[in-house]
C-alpha cells in the first residue's frame, strides 16, 4: 500500500473547513453572483404539453416588447448549435442503446412539459420572461406515452418516430445455473416493486453566465456543474472553437448530488449566444424550470426474486427492471440507472446464481439522470426487502439470514456473480454493529395506534469507477484525475484538482492530505478546483470518485515534491535524503526531529537553480501526477431504521436511525459524517416524501416545492454513526469513495421497519415513497 | 396618497447604511437587495415562498425576501448576512456554524443565519424540538440538518446562560 | 420566476384604498401579507393591472376584545395572533391554530384576512373562521356589511365578498365559560398545508355537553361546519361511541376532491379520524380544565 510519506496527523483529524468563512459571510460567488456589466437575460418559453407538434409560433409580438434583444426558435438555434447526440464512442463493449437527437429547442414537436420551445434575450430577467409570455404558439397535442409499461406495447404512441418502439435500450445478463436455483428452491419469493420518480432538487438550480472576448477570442463561463472540464470541451465541441478558446468556472456550487454531472441544452445555448450577440448572457435557472425541466431520477419497476433453501441459503437471485427514462438520454452520458440497479442487487451476499434483463423505457416526460447513488438505492431496496421477506416466510431470524449469506472478510478480494472484485469488507461486523446499536429494552410494539419497527437494510457501495466502467456506460471519461502541487518559494503549496467541489469539502480535505505527504500544516496549502484555466484537465466529480481518484493524485504528485526536496536538502545539508524528513514547515533529521534547514530557503534554492539538482532535470517543485484507481474501489455499510407507523393515518415517523460505515481510510471524520448525515436525509426523502408525479396525459404536477416535498428539520432523524475502517488494498491510501452512501440504504432499512412494525398483517411494502395514503393502504391490505 | 406608477423612490436602512433609490415596483426585495445593491448573500432558491435561501430580518423579524416587494421595505430596517460579521469577526452564530460544521455548500447557509438570528433575538429556547420545528421553513439539501440544530442549539443555550 | 408588470399603490387610509378598487375594480389586486399573492405573481398565475398595498393602512390591524367577541383587523399577522396574550385569553384555540401556519417567515408576514380572503380550504383561520362561527366584516366605498364565516366561503379560493369590498376585519366569540377545545391536522410535515384539519369545541355542564360546533378543512370545497356532529354530541358525556358516530357523520355528509396530496377517499377517511381525535382533545380538554 501506498502510503503518505510521514505518520498521518491531519488525515484522520476533525480539521475544520477552510471554505467556510466565505460562505458564511455571503462572500461566496456562486453563479447566480457573477456580476458581468450589459449582461442578457435567458428565458425560455416552455411546452405546456406532454406531447404535441408545434404548429406555429409567433414571435413579432415578444421581438417588439420592451429589452427584448432576441428571440429564437428551433430553426435560428440550430444554426447555431446541432441537436445533442451521444455516441458510443468507447473501445471497450458496451451494450447497444439507441442514441438520439436532442434539441436544443424543441423541433417540429415537443417531447415533454417544460421541454424548451423559444429562447428569449433581453435586458433582465422579468423583461425576458415578458417577452417569453408574449409568444404565441399554436399546438396540436399528440397522445403521450406516460406509463412505461403501457409505452412497450404495440401501437403505443412513439416518443421518436423514427424508431420502431420506445425502448432505449435491453440489457440481459444471467450467470450460473439459474435454472436449478429456482426449480431446486424451497422457497421462491417473487415481488413486483416500484420506486418513485425523485429528483436530486440541489438547492441551487442549474446556471450559466457566459462571456465572450472579441480580441482575444476567448469564451468565459461561469458555471454550476459538477463538470467544468467536460462542459468546456462539450461547448467547444458544438460551438466548432478550440477547448483553449473556452474557460469554464465553477468554484461555488451550491450541491450537485449527480444532477449536475449533465451538460444541458440551456447551457450550451447560453454560451452560444454570448458569441452570437457579443454581450454576456446569463441563465439562471428557476426553481420551476428546475423541477419540470431539468432532470429526474430513479423511477423503475422491478419484479425481483429470490430462489432460497430452508435454512436461508441464497441459491438464485432474478430480476426485471423497466426504467422510465423520459424523452432523451441524460447528456453526455447513455442510460444507465437500471443498469446500475441490478449491477447493486446482489450486494454484499454471495449469490450462485443471477440473471437480469433491464429495458430502459422513452416516455413524454422529462428525462431521467444521475442521483447521489444512481440505482444503487433501488437495487438495495429490492433485495433487502426480498431478504426480509423470504425470513419471514422461512420463519428464519432476518439478521442471521444476512449474517450467513454475505462475503466474509477472509473471502476478499471476492468476485461476485456479476464479475465486480470486491477488494475488501466488513459486510458482518457492520450489520452485527447496528443490531447492537438499535438494540434496547423497550418492546417493539406490534399493536396498538402507533406501531414501532425496525428494518436493517447492508451494500455495498460501487465508487470510483475506472475508464472501462465509465465507458461501458457512456461518457468519452476517465477513471484518473490529476492534481497538480507546487511549492512555491515561500514553502507555501498550491494543489490544483481537476475535480470541483459542490459541498464535499475537497478544498479542507486535500488541504490535509497534501499537509501531511509535505509535513506542513493544512493553513500553508491553497487547494484550486473548479476553474479550468488553473487547474489541470480533469473529469468530474461524481460517482464517489473524488476522494479516491484525486486523493490519490494529490498523494502521488505531492510525494514528488517532497522528494525533490528532500534531494535538494540532501545535497545542501550534506546528509542522505533518507534520514531526513519535513516536519511543521521545516527540514529535519529523521531520527531526532533536529531542524537542519527552512523549507522555504530549500524552495527558494531549488526554484532559483541553487540547490545543487543536477542540471538537466527540471528546476522546479511543480508535479502534476494523475491517478486511476483499480476499475471500483467499494465501501460497506449497514443501516438501520426504528420507524413509528400512525396506524390510523398512514404516517411513518423515523425516530432513530443508525449507520455503520466501512469507506477505508478516513480523511476527515467530521466532512465523513456530515455527507453521512446529508445522505440519509435524502434517502428518508426518496422513502417517504419525495415523488415527482405525473397525471395520465403526461402533466407534472409537481411543478412547485409546495408539492415536491423535500424532507425539512423536523424530518430528518439525527443519524447515530459508527465507522469500522478497512482500507482497501489496492487504492493510494487505502481511501475507498461514499459520498453516495448515505442516500442508498435508507428506502431499504425505512421500508423493512415498516413491515417490520406490520409484520402481523402480511404486509406488502413494496412501493416508495411510502406517503401515509400507500401505508394505509398496506394496513388495510388493499395494496395491490 | 402617492398615484400608482410602475417605478417608486424608496429609502431604507440596509445593516445600519441608508439606501435611497427609484425601483420597479415589481421587483422582490430579494431581487433589489442582490441586483441593486449587490448585496449577494442573499440567496434564491424557489422564488415562491418556500425554501427560505432568501430569508433577511424586516423590522425585526425574518421573512422571505423573495415574497416582499422592494417598495414595500421603504422606511424600513433591513438586516441580512452581511450585516452579521462584525469587522471581519463571525458572529457567534456564524462562529457556532464553522465549529459545528453546520454547511456544506453552503447555498442555503445566509437563510438558515437569518432564522437563527431572529430565534436568538427573540429569546427563543434551546430545546431540539423546538428548533427543528422552527428550521422547518428552511430547506437544506446537503447537511441533513442535524449538525445546524446543534450549532442553533449551542448558540441559544450560551445566550440563555448570559440571560441568567 | 419573476412578476409581471403592475402598477402599486400604498393608501395609507381604508378610504383611500377601498376608492381605489372601486376605480379599478376587477384590474386591481389588494395585496395584505403576500404569503400567498406574491408567489403567484412571481409565477405569473396572477397578472393584476394594479396592485393595492394595504400593508401602511393602520386602521386594519389590531386585536380588540368587546362585548363577548374577540375583534381582528383583516391585516393582523399570524404571528401576532400566535403570540397574542389578548387573543388567547379570548379563544385559546387561536393560537393553536396561529402556530401550525407554515413556518416562522411566513408568520411574521402572512395576515389573517389575506389567508381569509384566499379562502384555501385547508388553511388554519377559514377552518377556525368556520368553527367557530365567526363573522367577516366587508367593506366598499358604498357599505359595510358582516357575512357569517359559514356563508362566507363558496368553494375553493372564492368567497362572498364582492370585487370593490375589503375585508376589514373578523369577529371571533370568545369561548365559553366550561368549554374545551381540540384542534387536529394531519400533514406529512410540520408547516405543511393540512391534507385534513378539524377543530371544535364542546360546551359543558355537569359533565354533559350543553352545545358543540365542529368543522372539517380539507375535506370539502369549503371549511365545513357539520351540524349534525354538533347534534350528535349535544348531550353526551363524549362517549367513545357518540365520538365514533360523529366520525361517521363527518365520512357521510363530506365530499372530499383529491390532488396530489391524498384522494377524495383517504381525505374522507381522515375527516372521521381527524373528528375522533378532535372531539377526544376536546372533551377531555374540559376534564382538565375543571
Ligand atoms: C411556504 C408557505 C407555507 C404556507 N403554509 C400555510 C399553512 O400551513 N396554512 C395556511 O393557512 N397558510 C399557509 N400559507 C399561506 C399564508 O398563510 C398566507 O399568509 C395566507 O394564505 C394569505 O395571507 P396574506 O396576508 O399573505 O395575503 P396575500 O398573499 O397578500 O393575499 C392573498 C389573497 O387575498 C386577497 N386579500 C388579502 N387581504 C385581503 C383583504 N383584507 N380583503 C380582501 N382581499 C384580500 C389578496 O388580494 C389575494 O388575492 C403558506 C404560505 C407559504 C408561502
Ligand atoms: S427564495 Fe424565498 S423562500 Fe425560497
Ligand atoms: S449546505 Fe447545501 S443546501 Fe444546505
Amino acid at each position: 500500500m501506498d502510503r503518505p510519506g510521514t505518520t498521518a496527523k491531519f488525515v484522520g483529524a476533525r480539521v475544520r473547513r477552510v471554505e467556510d468563512p466565505r460562505l458564511l459571510t455571503g462572500r461566496a460567488t456562486f453563479v447566480d453572483d457573477v456580476r458581468m456589466p450589459n449582461a442578457l437575460a435567458l428565458a425560455f418559453v416552455r411546452s405546456p404539453y406532454a406531447h404535441a407538434r408545434i404548429v406555429s409560433i409567433e414571435t413579432e409580438a415578444a421581438r417588439s416588447a420592451p429589452g427584448v434583444r432576441a428571440v429564437l426558435t428551433s430553426p435560428e438555434v440550430e444554426k447555431l448549435i446541432p441537436p445533442l447526440r451521444m455516441e458510443h464512442r468507447s473501445s471497450f463493449p458496451a451494450p447497444p442503446c439507441r442514441s438520439v437527437e436532442w434539441p436544443v429547442l424543441a423541433r417540429g414537436k415537443a417531447r415533454f412539459v417544460g421541454e424548451a420551445v423559444v429562447a428569449v434575450v433581453a435586458a433582465d430577467r422579468a423583461l425576458a420572461e415578458d417577452g417569453a409570455a408574449a409568444v404565441e404558439i399554436e399546438w396540436e397535442e399528440l397522445e403521450p406515452a406516460v406509463d412505461p409499461e403501457r409505452a412497450r406495447e404495440s401501437g403505443a404512441p412513439l416518443v421518436h418516430e423514427e424508431w420502431p418502439d420506445n425502448v432505449f435500450q435491453k440489457v440481459e445478463f444471467a450467470a450460473g445455473d439459474i435454472e436449478a436455483a429456482f426449480s431446486g428452491a424451497d422457497l421462491v419469493v417473487s415481488e413486483r416493486f416500484r420506486t418513485g420518480r425523485h429528483m436530486a432538487l440541489p438547492m441551487e438550480g442549474r446556471g450559466i453566465v457566459a462571456s465572450f472576448d472579441p480580441a482575444s477570442g476567448m469564451l468565459t463561463v461561469w458555471a454550476s456543474t459538477q463538470m467544468p472540464h467536460v462542459l468546456r470541451a462539450e461547448i467547444a465541441r458544438v460551438l466548432g472553437c478550440a477547448e483553449n478558446s473556452v474557460r469554464v468556472i465553477a468554484t461555488d456550487v451550491g450541491g450537485g448530488f449527480g444532477l449536475k454531472s449533465h451538460v444541458f441544452p440551456e447551457e450550451l445555448l447560453a454560451a452560444a449566444l454570448a458569441r452570437e450577440l457579443g454581450r454576456p448572457v446569463e441563465w439562471i435557472e428557476d426553481r420551476r424550470e428546475h423541477l419540470i425541466a431539468s432532470q429526474h431520477a430513479k423511477d423503475q419497476i422491478v419484479r425481483g426474486e429470490l430462489a432460497v433453501a430452508r435454512d436461508g441459503t441464497i441459491l438464485g437471485l432474478r430480476a426485471h427492471i423497466t426504467c422510465d427514462i423520459g424523452a432523451y438520454t441524460e447528456y453526455p452520458w447513455r442510460t444507465f440507472e437500471a443498469n446500475v440497479t441490478a449491477m447493486a442487487m446482489p450486494g454484499p451476499y454471495k449469490i450462485p446464481a443471477y440473471a437480469y434483463t433491464t429495458v430502459s423505457v422513452a416516455t413524454n416526460k422529462c428525462s431521467i439522470g444521475a442521483y447521489r447513488g444512481v440505482g444503487q438505492p433501488i437495487g438495495v431496496f429490492v433485495m433487502e426487502r426480498l431478504i426480509d421477506i423470504a425470513a419471514g416466510r422461512l420463519g428464519i431470524d432476518r439478521v442471521a439470514m444476512r449474517l450467513d449469506n454475505m462475503i466474509p472478510r477472509h473471502e476478499h478480494p471476492y468476485t461476485t456473480i456479476t464479475g465486480d472484485q470486491i477488494e475488501s469488507g466488513s459486510h458482518r461486523e457492520c450489520l452485527q454493529k447496528a443490531v447492537a446499536m438499535m438494540a434496547d429494552d423497550r418492546p417493539l410494539q406490534a399493536s396498538g395506534a402507533v406501531r414501532r419497527g425496525v428494518g436493517f437494510a447492508s451494500y455495498i457501495e460501487m465508487t470510483a469507477p475506472s475508464a472501462m466502467v465509465w465507458q461501458t456506460l457512456g461518457p468519452p471519461g476517465s477513471g484518473s484525475e490529476p492534481a497538480m502541487v507546487r511549492m512555491e518559494t515561500d514553502g507555501s503549496v498550491t494543489v490544483a484538482l481537476g475535480t470541483n467541489s459542490q459541498g464535499q469539502s475537497h478544498e479542507t480535505v486535500f488541504a490535509q492530505v497534501a499537509a501531511d505527504v509535505l509535513g506542513l500544516d493544512p493553513a500553508n496549502v491553497r487547494v484550486i478546483q473548479g476553474d479550468t484555466a488553473a487547474t489541470p484537465r480533469g473529469w468530474f466529480a461524481g460517482g464517489s470518485r473524488v476522494a479516491v481518484v484525486s486523493g490519490g493524485a494529490v498523494i502521488r504528485a505531492a510525494q514528488k515534491v517532497r522528494d525533490k526536496i528532500l534531494r535538494a536538502a540532501s545535497r545542501m545539508t550534506e546528509l542522505p535524503a533518507a534520514e531526513l524528513d519535513i516536519r511543521g514547515g521545516a527540514i529535519c533529521r529523521a531520527s531526532d526531529g533536529a531542524p537542519l534547514a527552512e523549507l522555504r530557503d530549500i524552495a527558494e534554492a531549488v526554484w532559483i537553480g541553487r540547490a545543487g539538482l543536477p542540471t538537466e532535470e527540471d528546476q522546479s517543485l511543480e508535479f502534476i501526477a494523475r491517478y486511476e484507481p483499480p476499475p471500483m474501489t467499494h465501501s460497506n455499510a449497514c443501516h438501520a431504521a426504528e420507524v413509528e407507523v400512525d396506524m390510523d393515518t398512514g404516517i411513518v415517523k423515523v425516530v432513530r436511525y443508525a449507520v455503520v460505515e466501512d469507506c477505508g481510510t478516513i480523511l476527515n471524520p467530521m466532512i465523513v459524517d456530515g455527507q453521512i448525515q446529508g445522505g440519509v436525509a435524502q434517502g428518508v426523502g426518496s422513502a417517504l416524501y419525495e415523488e415527482v408525479v405525473y397525471d395520465e396525459n403526461g402533466q407534472i404536477l409537481t411543478g412547485t416545492l409546495m408539492d415536491y416535498m423535500p424532507p425539512t428539520a423536523p424530518d430528518v432523524p439525527r443519524v447515530e454513526i459508527a465507522h469500522i475502517e478497512t482500507p482497501s488494498p489496492f487504492t493510494v491510501g487505502g481511501i475507498k469513495g461514499m459520498g453516495e452512501g448515505g442516500a442508498i440504504a435508507p428506502p431499504a432499512a425505512i421500508a423493512n421497519a415498516v413491515a417490520d412494525a406490520l409484520r402481523d398483517l402480511s404486509p406488502r411494502v413494496t412501493q416508495i415513497p411510502l406517503t401515509p395514503e400507500r401505508v394505509l393502504a398496506i394496513i388495510e391490505g388493499k395494496s395491490r | 396618497m402617492s398615484t400608482p406608477g410602475f417605478h417608486q423612490r424608496i429609502r431604507f436602512s440596509i445593516n445600519g447604511r441608508i439606501v435611497e433609490r427609484e425601483v420597479p415596483v415589481r421587483q422582490t426585495l430579494a431581487d433589489f437587495i442582490r441586483d441593486a445593491l449587490g448585496l449577494t448573500a442573499t440567496r434564491l432558491g424557489c422564488e415562491h415562498g418556500v425554501c427560505g435561501a432568501c430569508t433577511v430580518i424586516v423590522d425585526g423579524a425574518s421573512v422571505r425576501a423573495c415574497l416582499m416587494l422592494a417598495v414595500q421595505a421603504d422606511g424600513a430596517e433591513v438586516r441580512t448576512v452581511e450585516g452579521l460579521a462584525q469587522d471581519d469577526e463571525l458572529s457567534p452564530l456564524q462562529k457556532a456554524f464553522l465549529d459545528h460544521h453546520a454547511l456544506q455548500c453552503g447555498f442555503c447557509t445566509s437563510g438558515f443565519l437569518m432564522t437563527a438570528t431572529d430565534l436568538a433575538a427573540h429569546g427563543a429556547g434551546s430545546n431540539e424540538t423546538e428548533i427543528r420545528e422552527a428550521l422547518s421553513g428552511n430547506l437544506c439539501r446537503c447537511t441533513g440538518y442535524a449538525n445546524l440544530v446543534d450549532a442553533i442549539a449551542a448558540v441559544l443555550k450560551e445566550q440563555a446562560a448570559k440571560r441568567e | 420566476m419573476k412578476p409581471p408588470n403592475f402598477l402599486y399603490a400604498r393608501p395609507d387610509t381604508l378610504e383611500d384604498a377601498l376608492r381605489l378598487l372601486s376605480e379599478h375594480g376587477t384590474g386591481a389586486k389588494l395585496l395584505a401579507g403576500g404569503q400567498s399573492l406574491v408567489p403567484m405573481l412571481n409565477l405569473r398565475m396572477a397578472e393584476p393591472k394594479l396592485l393595492i398595498d394595504m400593508n401602511r393602512v393602520a386602521e386594519l390591524s389590531g386585536i380588540e376584545r368587546e362585548n363577548g367577541k374577540l375583534r381582528i383587523g383583516a391585516l393582523t399577522r399570524h404571528r401576532a395572533l400566535e403570540t397574542s396574550r389578548e387573543a388567547a385569553q379570548a379563544e385559546p384555540m387561536i393560537a393553536r391554530a396561529a402556530r401550525e401556519i407554515g413556518h416562522l417567515a411566513i408568520r411574521n408576514r402572512g395576515t389573517i384576512g389575506g389567508s381569509i380572503a384566499h379562502a384555501d380550504p385547508s388553511a388554519e383561520w377559514p377552518l377556525l373562521a368556520v368553527a367557530l362561527d365567526a363573522r367577516v366584516e366587508l367593506r366598499s366605498t358604498a357599505r359595510t356589511r358582516t357575512v357569517a364565516a359559514r356563508e362566507f366561503f363558496t368553494g375553493p379560493f372564492t368567497t362572498a365578498a364582492g370585487a370593490d369590498e375589503i375585508l376589514t376585519a373578523v369577529e371571533f366569540p370568545c369561548a365559553p365559560q366550561q368549554s374545551g377545545f381540540g384542534f387536529q391536522e394531519l400533514c406529512r410535515r410540520p408547516g405543511d398545508f393540512a391534507i385534513v384539519a378539524a377543530a371544535g369545541r364542546v360546551r359543558m355542564r355537569d359533565g354533559r355537553c350543553i352545545g358543540a360546533t365542529l368543522a372539517i378543512g380539507g375535506a370539502d370545497a369549503t371549511p365545513r361546519h357539520i351540524a349534525e356532529i354538533d347534534r350528535i354530541v349535544a348531550g353526551s358525556r363524549g362517549e367513545d361511541a357518540v365520538v365514533r358516530e360523529a366520525a361517521a357523520a363527518a365520512a357521510r355528509v363530506l365530499d372530499p376532491s383529491g390532488d396530489i396530496h391524498a384522494s377524495a377517499e383517504y381525505r374522507r377517511k381522515m375527516a372521521a379520524v381527524l373528528v375522533t381525535r378532535a372531539l377526544r382533545e376536546a372533551f377531555a380538554s374540559v376534564a382538565a380544565n375543571s
